[in-house]
């Protein structure tokens, strides 16, 4: 009797799949909610186990849900002004970068490659878009994710008005498709077509400034699952980020270990505040 | 007069003509035979380029015409030069030493000069280093050199003649007079008719010049007699043209005005390292040793010596480097053994020891990875959609044009 109940268990999944005629609105109503939350948002039985691009950072991957990025989702990055969110998105693209294609689509037409390439990023891995208008942007992205880039990096800015309203969930199909996962960074104001389809959102704050001879060599930052499809919000880790100084041994992401209670309090009430660190 | 206390620290190597030794290596059965190689020279006339021992000992001198050369010696074999084949060797035996030094510097086909003084950590002591530089030179070259050390390049020179094939010879400390006192004053490298004054006047060796005081010998020779005076006490110059020729792995910055400050320096680093990086990444090698030089600003009021002018620190690590992070750290314990003595205007930075990388593993965490090729097709229907310049890959601009992104990297579409 050991292999006969896997059998009918596959065979009672097949009699009641969505993709069957008779399932008639149910399957209308699951494809418009794949279609509009990317695919794989309703699932029959346990859902499928995510996978993660790993950032190289392991407190960070632990906190995800999926141990990294999750692939054919986007995720975000947030935080006040001088938080390190910024920073924090370039250092995991230039860690990807160094050993898979990253694509960043800057609509803010300012970015610096070099930032990247000071993180010890691989430049020739990198596929920098500096698109005339939103859209081109957008199909941009979503040509790259679907040839299989690992990371798609949409540095934004004010978006909110210029996004067309269907590239989101176009863009989230291509990711699925490519197994490229989509990391949004800064825009305050995106569009709420775009905003409702992150899955998972990572809110940072500064915690101090690391600080060498005198200089300001790097942040310690607190980053804190504020929204996620994949598991409760809340977990939170420490990390330190070392700018690119000429005489840092270490450039880039380093982990601290969890917080401590009183740095989330001081987070919390941030966050209360409306404060810059937050 | 008192002698001043003058540290031993330039060496000489002293080898047959690099004609002759290609000579030898053609015609191995003429060892010990009179051998002249001769060519033109830049007016056209055949001249002897080198002459063997027993030439030599015939009268035969370089640069002397052919005829003369054959009247002296008419029993020598007679070879022409293959200038392709001196300078390729000339190219060799001078990356040999440059591996050894960055204070080298290249006589004329039959002798060199190294400046000992720098910071080795392997070799504390002049004479290993001598001993070094001598076999990487008989490595490239295939005959034993002599080396000799002294405090300037007359006496090193002469303690190179002294010193027999594959030994080193060296001037003792403070008595650079003593050492030459035998010397014979035809062999110095002045006017040959004040050698044949000074022997008129019985004066047959350096010893016996040292009896006479400087302003008699000005008197007596003029400024030949300033030079004569310094050559016997071994008081010439130490000074050496370091030869500067970009090593094969290396990068080297200009610095826009002379630096100071060490902590300065090490500003730069990052972008050194960065640089040589790139530099073996395009190789595709790791170097088992990489040398700083920090060259000084050169004064026409006040001359110094080389090792005033010129910092250099080598470090061999356990394992070869290929990447920047990986240099960084012998990089800047290198910077922080630096001493300047001058205003830093050259920094160097060179790698040695080249070998194959080490094998790493990238990207199995990654999953599937984006095939280059099927990227570019996609970036190039985009372009064909919405036209060029969408899409960029960047590169570093070497030699840090400028501040703005557009000016540090190369912007292609492709």
């Amino acid at each position: 009797m050991g292999g006969f109940p896997v059998s009918s268990e596959l065979a009672w999944r097949e009699q009641r799949g969505p993709s069957e005629p008779e399932a008639g609105a149910l399957a209308l109503a699951l494809s418009s909610l794949n279609f509009r939350y990317g695919p794989g948002t309703v699932h029959i039985g346990a859902p499928p186990l995510l996978q993660g691009l790993a950032t190289g950072v392991s407190a960070l991957d632990d906190i995800t849900g999926c141990q990294g990025l999750p692939r054919g989702r986007i995720s975000r990055l947030t935080g006040g002004s001088s938080s390190g969110a910024f920073e924090l998105g370039l250092a995991l693209a230039a860690a990807v970068s160094r050993s898979a294609a990253v694509a960043i689509i800057d609509f803010t037409l300012g970015l610096d490659p070099g930032h990247v390439e000071a993180y010890g990023g691989e430049l020739n891995n990198c596929w920098l878009v500096r698109p005339r208008r939103p859209e081109e942007g957008w199909a941009a992205a979503r040509a790259l994710a679907k040839v299989g880039v690992a990371l798609c990096l949409l540095v934004a800015g004010d978006c909110s008005r210029l996004t067309p309203r269907a590239a989101p969930a176009a863009l989230l199909t291509a990711l699925s498709e490519g197994d490229c996962a989509g990391l949004l960074l800064g825009g305050r104001l995106i569009p709420a077509a775009l905003k409702e389809r992150i899955c998972l959102e990572l809110e940072c704050w500064r915690l101090n400034w690391a600080l060498a001879h005198g200089d300001v060599c790097g942040l310690r930052l607190g980053v804190q699952v504020s929204r996620s499809h994949l598991g409760a919000p809340g977990a939170s880790c420490r990390l330190q980020l070392n700018f690119p100084r000429p005489y840092q041994l270490r450039v880039g992401l380093e982990e601290l270990g969890e917080l401590t209670a009183g740095e989330e309090l001081a987070g919390e009430l941030l966050q209360v505040a409306g404060g810059g660190g937050r | 007069m008192s002698q001043p206390n003058r540290r031993a620290h330039l060496a000489c190597f002293t080898f047959p003509h690099l004609a002759l030794v290609l000579a030898g290596r053609a015609h191995p059965e003429l060892g010990g035979e009179p051998v002249l190689v001769g060519g033109q020279n830049q007016g056209g006339r055949q001249v002897v380029v080198a002459a063997s021992p027993v030439a030599w000992a015939k009268g035969v001198r370089p640069g002397q015409e052919w005829r003369r050369a054959e009247v002296l010696c008419p029993l020598a074999v007679r070879l022409e030069v293959d200038r392709a084949q001196v300078a390729e060797l000339r190219r060799q035996a001078r990356l040999a030493l440059a591996s050894c030094s960055p204070l080298m510097e290249w006589g004329d086909d039959a002798s060199a000069y190294v400046d000992l003084a720098g910071s080795d950590p392997l070799r504390p002591e002049e004479s290993s280093r001598a001993a070094h530089c001598g076999r990487a030179l008989q490595e490239a070259l295939g005959v034993t050199p002599s080396v000799g050390v002294g405090p300037s390049r007359f006496s090193a020179w002469v303690a190179a003649q002294l010193a027999a094939p594959g030994r080193v010879r060296l001037v003792p400390e403070g008595k650079a007079a003593e050492f030459l006192a035998s010397w014979p004053v035809t062999a110095l490298p002045i006017p040959p008719e004040v050698g044949e004054r000074l022997i008129q006047f019985g004066l047959h060796t350096c010893g016996d010049c040292t009896a006479i005081t400087m302003v008699d010998l000005q008197r007596q020779f003029g400024p030949d007699g300033i030079l004569l005076h310094r050559l016997c006490r071994g008081l010439d110059s130490a000074r050496i043209d370091p030869w500067r020729e970009p090593p094969p792995c290396g990068v080297r910055r200009v610095l826009a005005g002379g630096v100071e400050d060490s902590e300065s320096l090490r500003f730069g680093a990052a972008e050194l390292a960065r640089g040589l990086a790139q530099e073996l990444s395009r190789q595709g090698r790791a170097a088992g040793r990489i040398r700083l030089v920090l060259r000084g600003e050169d004064e026409p009021q006040r001359p110094s010596s080389a090792d005033q002018q010129t910092w250099w620190g080598e470090v061999a690590p356990p394992t070869p480097l290929a990447t920047a992070d990986e240099l960084m750290g012998p990089l800047l314990s290198l910077f922080g053994r630096a001493r300047l003595l001058t205003p830093v205007t050259v920094v160097e930075l060179a790698a040695f020891d080249l070998v194959a990388p080490p094998v790493t593993q990238v990207g199995l965490w990654q999953g599937r990875a984006a095939d280059r090729e099927v990227v570019q097709r996609a970036v190039d229907r985009l372009h064909d959609r919405f036209g060029k310049g969408l899409v960029w890959r960047v590169e570093v601009r070497p030699g840090h044009p400028g501040d703005v992104p557009e000016e540090r990297f190369v912007w292609s579409s492709r």
